[in-house]
């Protein structure tokens, strides 16, 4: 049985649609992120699974339940927001049981999940405390334990971490995969950052303008991307695009031929390389395919050095060690491999 | 050491001032009218032992000298200025003679500015030599030039705030202690009005009218104001025609709102008649001319036009809460009703307080709504204490009565609204 | 997707437009927008009658027989002591003190609250401070210091006084709403124009006026609204030649002497909130974001 199912879904404001013919399943116990640009669906989706949006048409099923028409807290989910969204003049302690309590659970079950919660989260010193005396990764904390009390099996996150500093969004990111690894329960998170989705994610699912691009695990998104769209979204920086023309299982670019195989069709190709897939220095030579490029401009960033180069008049970038010794105008030798590399069509920009 | 000379000449200058404009208000001490010479007089000496001081004057080649030749230029203004109260100058000038009293007014002030102005030119020449090699801008420096068009800008203001509203109520409530009649006296005579006030049963009436109608119509503004704003809130169709009749009362002046209500509250044509002719023969709803209840008939028409503002505040106030916290509350299960009564008006206590503030104190100047509405009628039974006061200044030639009354109302204003600033200032350091 | 052939619950949540929760809903509101609107329906009403008409009925009838006898009367006709040329006196009066007082008040408080928002001079705070606690004080502790004041230059009760008791009643209210405004602009744009060597005058003619329409529409709606109900200072500060509408109006209705004409009053009433109304029905959400601003203090 999956943990939560998504069929045929649509949701339209007025004339203006913002989710189409949306399909998606999740299993128990994944942990599912929605990466994209803002204003490309995402938290929408999670709302709707959360029941805080009124779908326009499809279904919505959790725990092989239709929860389409159910009310958000009859679904069985925990949801944990971007603003916190903590009652300010009750204590965490209530803000953690008043759902509970509104529910009419029993005193002791309500105190004893409370304080799992809180031992689970490392909050018990702060349960008297008001939200206004916390830090923002103490309230956040507070936020996932409002969820976590709820002992539900599916947990929404709506870009928990974006409020936080680049810091402490390190040590809580940390910490809900950990929590995920404890709880095994459904996990469906919300994010624009991609290093939240590459390291939290089992799959990732990409969207833009209300569909999903992709879905796939964090490995298929970054090694293969089904179009342009993805593979540009995913990486930094992003990947290198050379035009380029296919004949007879090799593709040429400015005089590069680079032997794919055999199965993809002749003419006109769009080739995408990673920065960090061309070789450089030692390992240029041992590559499959070998080539020059001119050093426009060198960023160096410490562990790496990036730099932007001329192969045959395209601009790319090429991501080099940090110890590379290299000035802009030098001529240096790359390797590419073409197991590496990727073709898209240049019209539909489908993978090929 | 150089300094202290600098504080002294610029605090001898300012309380100079304030003497001086005090002394023209009319608050008259033989003290006071002393002061604002011996002051300016202390400020020159401070300045000339700062001559002294110095091994060589060398007035003309420093950096404050543009400063001080545009403050020699403004004592010249403020000379022009005290020259069109000449009556030669006004014989050549027409134009001018017209605003006579306002130039006699003027020439006092700038027969004080004139010299005020040149020793500043001085103060700031002699700063400028000692302080020739130094970069640091002194005292002096920092107040005479920096930043100078926004204070000549803000003078209105400063006017304002000094001029009228410390001065103005320092004076009334100077005057309160007085026999003032016709005119104004300002020979002290202790508590002799209040105790006059304080047996006067037309005050009583206003005190107790004001009393029942400001903390019904506190309740009932917050009350049915929140109790609409809850209503417009809930994503309803045509929220804007509803907000927009439940507001447009408050575009309506008191006079209008009063005589509209006097009409509606008419019993020989109003609700009363309406009621009757329905069958209800004995029916009697007749607020304006029954002494009992006449100040629920103007708190009626008071409510009618002041709610919508209260709503819409009330609005302005839920519509700032974070989306989320109703998202929260909804996967918490959480119903509607007890959402707001928990969550959100314990959020909204700073629009509350702050609503509070707006409403009381516009009650205490009530007073177009009543003049309207009733006159203060049937008897003296509908009068508040702003129309106390108004009788005795301009219609009963008793000013003390209106400067005593007048003074009590500035109390009931302040008792609540000290500690609500210091509340609210103390807020603010905290956060 | 209509093709897609579903099984159990999926779409909207079906909801009876009639539910009980819509019908109170909608239900209260109705009434209380009737309440609402009963005075400016019975104003219309009655100033549409003749007075038998009145003294038969109900003030809620609609008129049996329509005629603005009372409108033109109330216009041209009606006394205020031993004038007779109606209301209109009173409107062009009110005209008159509005159009300068909304002017110079708004000039000089746009020009404090930029001093105070950009420019931050020692002391400042001081004044503004005692300014915004002015507006708390009640104007009869300060009415008669300013007669004396206005009457010691000259223009006690004539128009320029008025104009002066309006710019400083109504400066705490717009100080404040221009400096919120200013302050809530980008201090770059500021520091930027002090860089390319633009001086006080320069910067709020240039820089920040040019940005600012909204809020003066804003304050313009405050103000003419504000000035035109005064009626404290319209009565205390000019004499009955000078009059504003407001204090004409009270004056028409509330006459001792002769016959009371209902029509006519209402009539006056009605042409009296004329103004305000088409300001406050033509500016819409404006006139709300000026009250609202205007009220929410520090």
């Amino acid at each position: 049985m999956h943990s939560v199912e998504i069929k045929n879904l649509d949701l339209a404001f007025g004339a203006t649609k913002v989710l189409q013919d949306l399909n998606l399943t999740i299993a128990r116990g994944e942990f599912l992120v929605l990466l994209g640009s803002s204003g490309c669906g995402k938290s929408t989706l999670l709302n709707c699974i959360a029941g805080l949006l009124e779908v326009s048409e499809g279904q919505i099923f959790i725990n092989g339940d239709n929860v389409t028409w159910a009310e958000p807290s009859e679904r069985g989910i925990g949801m944990v927001f971007q603003s916190y969204a903590l009652y300010p003049q009750m204590t965490v302690e209530g803000n953690l049981s008043f759902g509970l309590r509104n529910s009419g659970m029993a005193k002791s079950e309500i105190a004893s999940r409370v304080a799992r919660a809180a031992e689970i989260l490392q909050i018990e010193p702060l349960l008297k405390r008001k939200p206004a005396a916390l830090s923002g990764g103490q309230r956040q904390r507070v936020a996932i334990g409002r969820a976590l009390v709820r002992d539900v099996d599916v947990f929404l996150f709506d870009e928990p971490l974006s409020n936080l500093d680049a810091k402490l969004r390190a040590d809580l990111r940390v910490e809900i995969k950990r929590l995920h690894q404890q709880l095994e329960n459904t996990m469906i998170y919300v994010t624009h950052d991609q290093i939240e989705a590459m390291t939290l994610a089992d799959r990732i699912a990409i969207m833009k303008g209300g569909q999903i691009m992709q879905l796939g695990t964090p490995d298929e998104i970054y090694s293969q991307p089904r179009n342009l769209y993805v593979a540009d979204f995913i990486g930094s920086p992003s990947m290198n695009f050379i035009p380029g023309t296919m004949s007879g299982g090799t593709a040429s670019i400015h005089g590069i031929s680079i032997p794919m195989g055999s199965t993809v069709r002749d003419g006109a190709v769009t080739v995408g390389i990673r920065p960090e897939h061309i070789a450089t220095g030692d390992l240029a030579p041992i590559a499959p395919v070998q080539a020059e490029a001119t050093v426009e401009l060198v960023e160096p960033m410490g562990a790496d050095t990036l730099i932007l180069t001329s192969i045959g008049g395209t601009r790319a970038h090429v991501r080099m060690d940090g110890l590379a010794k290299v000035v802009p105008g030098d001529v240096i030798p790359i390797g590419l491999d073409p197991a590496r590399v990727s073709l898209f069509d240049p019209k539909t920009e489908i993978r090929l | 050491m150089q300094s202290i000379a600098e504080r002294a000449v610029l605090w001898s200058i300012m309380l100079s001032g304030l003497a001086f404009v005090l002394v023209r208000v009319g608050l008259e001490n033989d003290l006071l009218e002393l002061a604002p010479l011996a002051l300016l007089a202390l400020a020159a000496l401070v300045a000339l032992a700062m001559i002294a001081q110095m091994r060589r004057l060398n007035i003309f080649n420093n950096r404050l000298r543009g400063h001080a030749l545009g403050w020699i230029i403004a004592a010249g203004v403020a000379y022009l200025l005290s020259l069109a109260n000449e009556k030669t100058v006004q014989a050549a000038m027409p134009a001018i003679k017209s605003y006579r009293k306002l130039w006699k007014t003027l020439d006092g002030f700038a027969d004080f500015l004139v010299p005020m102005f040149l020793l500043f030119a001085v103060v700031l020449l002699i700063v400028g030599t000692r302080d020739t090699k130094l970069d640091r801008p002194g005292r002096i420096e920092r107040a005479l030039v920096s930043k100078l068009p926004a204070k000549i800008a803000a003078i209105p203001m400063a006017f304002t705030a000094i001029g009228v509203f410390v001065i103005a109520t320092l004076w009334t409530v100077y005057h309160s202690f007085t026999r003032s009649k016709l005119l104004p006296k300002s020979d002290f005579e202790g508590v002799f009005q209040y105790e006059r006030l304080w047996s006067t049963d037309r005050w009583w009436i206003s005190l107790e009218n004001l009393a029942i109608y400001g903390a019904c119509s506190m309740v009932f503004s917050l009350v049915i104001g929140f109790t609409l704003a809850t209503l417009l809130d809930q994503k309803i169709r045509g929220e804007a025609v509803f907000r927009t009749i439940l507001l447009y009362p408050f575009a309506l002046s008191f006079i209008v709102t009063g005589l509209v209500w006097q009409w509606i509250l008419t019993p020989e044509f109003g609700v009363q008649n309406i009621v009757r002719s329905l069958g209800f023969e004995n029916f009697v709803f007749d607020p304006l001319y029954n002494s009992d209840i006449v100040i629920y008939g103007v708190l009626i028409a008071g409510l009618w036009q002041g709610t919508g503002f209260i709503m819409v505040l009330m609005l302005a106030g839920l519509r700032g809460i974070d989306q989320d916290i109703w998202k929260a509350s909804r996967v918490d299960g959480i119903p509607t009703w007890k959402t707001y009564i928990y969550i959100i008006i314990p959020m909204m206590r700073p629009v509350f307080i702050t609503t509070l503030v707006i409403i009381a104190s516009g009650i205490v100047k009530v007073y177009d709504l009543v003049v309207a509405q009733t006159s203060g009628g049937p008897g003296l039974s509908s009068e508040v204490p702003a129309k106390y006061v108004y009788d005795y200044m301009f219609g009963g030639q008793n000013l003390g009565q209106g400067f005593a009354a007048s003074t009590v109302m500035l109390a009931l204003v302040l008792i609540p609204l000290i500690p609500f600033a210091y509340l609210e200032f103390g807020n603010r350091k905290n956060g | 997707m209509a093709d897609v052939a579903f099984s159990g619950p999926h779409g909207p949540k079906p909801r009876r437009i009639l539910n009980p929760r819509n019908i109170m809903l909608y239900g209260t509101l109705i009434v209380v927008t009737m309440y609402y609107l009963v005075p400016l329906y019975v104003m219309v009403v009655t100033s549409l009658k003749g007075m038998p008409e009145i003294r038969m009925g109900n003030i809620f009838s609609p008129p049996l027989e329509v005629t603005f006898e009372p409108w033109v009367k109330a216009w041209s006709e009606a006394c205020t002591g031993l004038n007779c040329d109606g209301l209109s006196r009173g409107f062009w009066n009110s005209v008159t003190i509005t159009i300068p007082s909304v002017l110079v008040s708004i000039a000089i408080a746009s020009i404090n609250g930029y001093a105070l928002a950009n420019w931050r001079f020692k002391g400042a705070n001081v004044f503004f401070t005692i300014l915004i606690f002015g507006a708390f004080i009640p104007y009869q502790v300060m009415i008669y210091p300013i007669v004396i004041m206005l009457r010691e230059m000259g223009l006690y009760t004539k128009l320029s006084g008025l104009v002066i008791v309006h710019s400083i009643f109504g400066m705490p209210i717009l100080t404040l709403l221009f400096r919120n405004y200013f302050t809530s602009l980008p201090e770059e744009l500021f520091k930027a124009a002090r860089v390319d060597g633009a001086g006080f005058w320069g910067i709020y003619f240039r820089i920040m006026l040019p940005m600012s329409l909204p809020i003066f529409v804003v304050a313009i709606i405050l103000q003419v609204t504000g000035i035109w109900n005064d009626f404290l200072f319209g009565v205390i500060y000019t004499k009955p030649d000078l009059y504003p509408m407001t204090v004409q109006l009270n004056n028409i209705v509330n006459s001792v002497q002769g016959v009371k004409e209902y029509n006519v009053n209402m009539a006056a009433t009605l042409l009296t909130g004329l103004v305000p109304l088409f300001i406050y029905f033509v500016s819409g959400k404006l006139f709300v974001r000026g009250v609202a601003a205007g009220a929410v203090k520090g």
